[in-house]
């Protein structure tokens, strides 16, 4: 479904990706693990095209999309979150996700009515704001909602887009340990012909919503396999120096 | 075909008229570069160093106009400064282009009141009046004066900006003035000191443009175009934009007036379009 | 996501109605005033739409006008086009012109957005200035307005211009709420509050930054049309700059992003500059510091600062004085 081949990035001199290759099958969920400074946004925004590759390819859907801009790759079904909240703030839940709703069904540019009135944008709304717990702050500004609230909708503005592949940079990042169990299970409930790439802190949700786990490191894959042998590996230890063992 | 002489007059022009707004585009760079803030009313302030100038030129010659302009003009910048400036330093660009729009209108009518509706003039001295010999050419002293001073002051500017300490600090400003403040780089004073000499530079261009057009309350508007494509080719911040801007522009209008009469006007605003269309953010912008 | 509330239709009808009043019982010299009221009013409310629904603050708009109304001079004075087909062409090739101008400044943000908008101002002007056809600085005369005979609507007469003026206002304004409301404009309203998201949702963001701007465009395109019909005389000084920034500022006096407030502002600016250049001549340096004053207060124009009073008070009615609350209330856009 999406698949990178000899992904290559640097800055200036410095290379953050160094010739990533994934592949993620329809419906798989993979975690991608990494310190910080790992690369792994920097991958996110090379998958979506926010940033252009120095070398190598993205195929999405078995098509090359390397080159295209980051609207026609969305439309084409790469949807994502951001790891730092990129909403719209002035405006309300249901504002947010119809506005996204919109662009997926193609009213987001049509002058012939109200986009956000749309039977069709709605029943997304409504659909989206049930998957991620928001049916009852539809209505609340998302300057006024609560941080943990704006995450949940994060993940809903990028599933409002009805993706193929959905991105998700980070999502229980600064949230407690509470809001995060609850993350965890609406991660699990997201229907499973959905793929799923997610940047993920958090040990215990990585292992357990992962199909296939991807470790990150000076912006190299050293380690692509199975959750079951990340937990064991050595190398993993070693680039996170057990930190995850206490917990 | 016109003689060589007739190019190099033209490219003296062009110079000279290049100098002219580096004097003025310099300061308004650098302000934009440090502190985000759009004056537009920078071409006010060269209006108010002209008026300036001529007074002053009227009681004690061109030399104290010379000098009291730039001296007035920075003073007008610190009253500004204080009293509106440094309370629109967090709004946002549109709030501060409206502000400094205002301010254009209320400079506008002040100079009116103050200096009357007619045009002022400036005697040169003797020194600079009268035509000189060069390349072949004879070309009025005056502008080769212009021409050296813009030339003095960009070598100052670059001395100053690339190898002294405040230099340093006001580079490190334009490229991230969270980062400076933080470094013990008293920020806020940064911001005064180079308000004022932008001010004071563009007092003095007013100063030294006063000889070559007639004073009048309106050339601050007729300027502040000019200025502002300037910029906005070279790249908002930059020493290196603002020469460039300047020699682009005069450039182009000097020779494009000669060369293509019809379009010289519409070229100017067709290259700046052009060059927001590939380079969105100019030429040599401060920030990569 | 613009709304209508209570308070804006309150003023609207109370504007309608001051407007079919003075309208009805204006002399000739109220009439100029109420019709150049209503013309700069289509242009501000153009203006906007863009500006504060869709973050591209624009210093074309007055050369937009312009080329509206020359285009419509033109095809009426020298190329023989009957009035309506003019009026019609004025608006599509200046709403052209706008979307072209749109989709190339739609990458550029900020102040540069300004300064790019400005120079296809200047160029238009430039070009309009120095081209004999156009009349160069002498500018064009003998503009004929509409002719409505057939329907018993005569517009030579300047009461019924300043009601045909009054009625291209509200159908103006009509146009601009529905565009607003359309996909389109919820997407433009998308893109003022985060273009990157826009963007990463799927949107060609530049091509909806430039169908608005040429809707827009379309709409200044007839205030210009009308303009031209009004003076029957035009001249390059139209075009110019200061035109397209005294409409800027027309649209903060009113309350950006209001939609109503801009039209408040029109009404506001031209009976300021009428009062005051009748006592002196200095009349820029009022509006100057009315301006520097209104944007220092940081309220969002007059429009704006009653809309927030109101929200207090209802508030402060609602919940008690005690637990009023004190934060700037959200001058909803």
């Amino acid at each position: 479904m999406l698949e990178t081949r000899n992904l290559n990035k640097s800055f200036g001199a410095v290379p953050v990706t160094r010739d990533v290759s994934l592949t993620l099958e329809r419906g798989e969920r993979r975690v991608i693990l990494g310190p910080n400074g790992a690369g792994k946004t920097t991958l996110f925004n090379l998958l979506v095209g926010e940033l252009r590759p120095c070398g190598g390819s993205v195929h999405l859907a078995g098509e090359d999309v390397t080159t295209l801009p980051v609207a026609r790759r969305a439309r084409r079904g790469l949807s994502r979150s951001y790891q730092k909240n990129t909403l719209f703030d002035g405006l309300t839940v249901e504002e947010n996700l119809g506005l996204a709703a919109a662009v997926a069904t193609g009213h987001a540019s049509r002058l012939g009515g109200d986009s956000l009135a749309r039977p069709e944008v709605r029943e997304i709304v409504a659909e989206v704001a049930d998957q991620v717990n928001l049916t009852a702050h539809l209505h609340a500004r998302v300057n006024e909602v609560s941080y943990g609230i704006r995450r949940q909708l994060e993940v809903g503005v990028a599933l409002a887009t009805r993706p193929l592949v959905l991105l998700m940079d980070e999502p229980t990042s600064g949230i407690g340990p509470e809001m995060s169990k609850g993350f965890h299970d609406m991660l699990k409930d997201l229907p499973r012909d959905l793929t799923l790439l997610i940047i993920e802190h958090d040990m215990d949700i990585a292992f357990d919503v992962a199909d296939t786990i991807t470790v990150l490191n000076y912006g190299e894959v050293v380690f692509d396999g199975l959750p079951e042998a990340a937990r064991g590996s050595k190398l993993l230890k070693d680039i996170y120096l057990g930190a995850w063992e206490d917990a | 075909m016109p003689d060589p002489g007739f190019w190099t007059l033209q490219a003296l022009n062009a110079l000279q008229l290049s100098m002219l707004l580096f004097l003025l585009s310099i300061g308004l760079t650098v302000i934009f570069g440090l502190m985000h803030f759009v004056n537009l009313a920078h071409g006010s302030l060269y209006a108010v160093g002209a008026y300036v100038a001529a007074s002053a030129a009227a009681v004690g010659g061109y030399w104290a106009g010379f000098f009291l302009a730039p001296v007035a003009v920075a003073g007008l910048g610190i009253l500004l400064y204080s009293g509106l400036i440094r309370r629109m330093r967090r709004s946002g660009p549109m709030a501060q282009v409206l502000v400094t729009f205002g301010l254009i209108f209320a400079l506008l009518d002040l100079s009116r009141l103050i200096w009357g509706d007619l045009a002022l003039s400036i005697e040169l001295p003797a020194l600079l009046a009268g035509r000189t010999a060069l390349l072949g050419i004879e070309y009025p002293t005056y502008r080769l004066f212009i021409i050296g001073l813009g030339l003095a002051i960009i070598a100052a500017l670059a001395f100053v900006l690339g190898r002294t300490q405040i230099g340093a600090m006001i580079r490190a400003g334009v490229d991230n003035d969270a980062m400076a403040a933080c470094l013990g780089i008293n920020v806020e004073r940064l911001f005064f000191i180079v308000f004022c000499v932008g001010c004071a530079l563009a007092g003095l261009a007013g100063a030294v443009a006063a000889p070559l057009l007639s004073v009048t309350p309106d050339m601050g508007l007729q300027i502040l175009i000019p200025t502002l494509i300037v910029i906005v080719i070279g790249g908002l911040g930059s020493l290196k934009g603002a020469v460039a801007g300047s020699l682009i522009y005069g450039f182009v209008q000097t020779f494009g007036a000669v060369l293509a009469p019809q379009l010289a006007s519409v070229l100017i605003y067709a290259l700046l379009a052009a060059v927001l269309v590939i380079k969105p953010v100019g030429l040599f912008p401060a920030k990569g | 996501m613009f709304r209508h509330t209570p308070l804006r239709y309150g003023t609207l009808a109370l504007l309608a109605a001051l407007a079919l009043f003075k309208a009805v019982t204006a002399d000739y010299f109220g009439l100029e005033i109420l019709t150049e009221i209503l013309i700069l009013a289509i242009l501000v409310i153009a203006l906007d739409m863009v500006a504060g629904f869709g973050g591209m603050v624009s210093l074309c708009h007055g050369a937009l006008m312009g080329v509206g109304a020359f285009a419509y001079a033109l095809l009426t004075v020298k190329a023989g086009l009957t009035p309506p087909l003019a009026l019609a062409a004025a608006i599509g090739i200046t709403g052209g012109a706008a979307w072209i101008i749109g989709a190339i400044c739609a990458r550029s943000h900020g102040i540069y957005f300004i300064m790019a908008t400005l120079a296809f101002g200047q160029m238009a002007y430039s070009y309009v200035f120095q081209t004999p056809t156009f009349g160069g600085d002498d500018g064009l005369g003998g503009i004929a307005r509409l002719d409505l005979t057939a329907f018993g609507i005569d517009l030579n007469d300047s009461r019924t211009f300043a009601l045909f003026c009054l009625a291209a206002l509200a159908a103006s304004y009509c146009a601009i709420v529905g565009i607003l409301r359309s996909g389109l404009g919820r997407s433009l309203t998308g893109i003022m509050h985060n273009e990157q998201r826009m963007r990463a949702l799927g949107l060609t963001v530049w091509r909806v930054k430039a169908d608005v701007f040429g809707l827009s465009g379309m709409i200044a395109g007839l205030a210009g049309a009308l303009a031209a019909q009004h003076m029957m005389f035009i001249s390059p000084g139209l075009l110019s700059w200061k035109v397209s920034g005294e409409a800027l500022v027309v649209v903060i006096l009113g309350g950006l992003g209001t939609l109503v407030g801009p039209i408040v502002g029109a009404a506001a600016f031209v009976l300021l500059k009428h009062e005051v250049s009748a006592l002196t001549s200095y009349w820029h340096l009022v509006v100057g510091v009315i301006l520097i004053a209104v944007v220092m207060s940081r309220a969002n124009g007059i429009f704006g600062w009653i809309e927030t009073r109101w929200t207090a008070r209802k508030a402060t009615r609602r919940t008690g004085p005690a637990d009023a609350p004190l934060k700037e209330a959200r001058t909803d856009a």
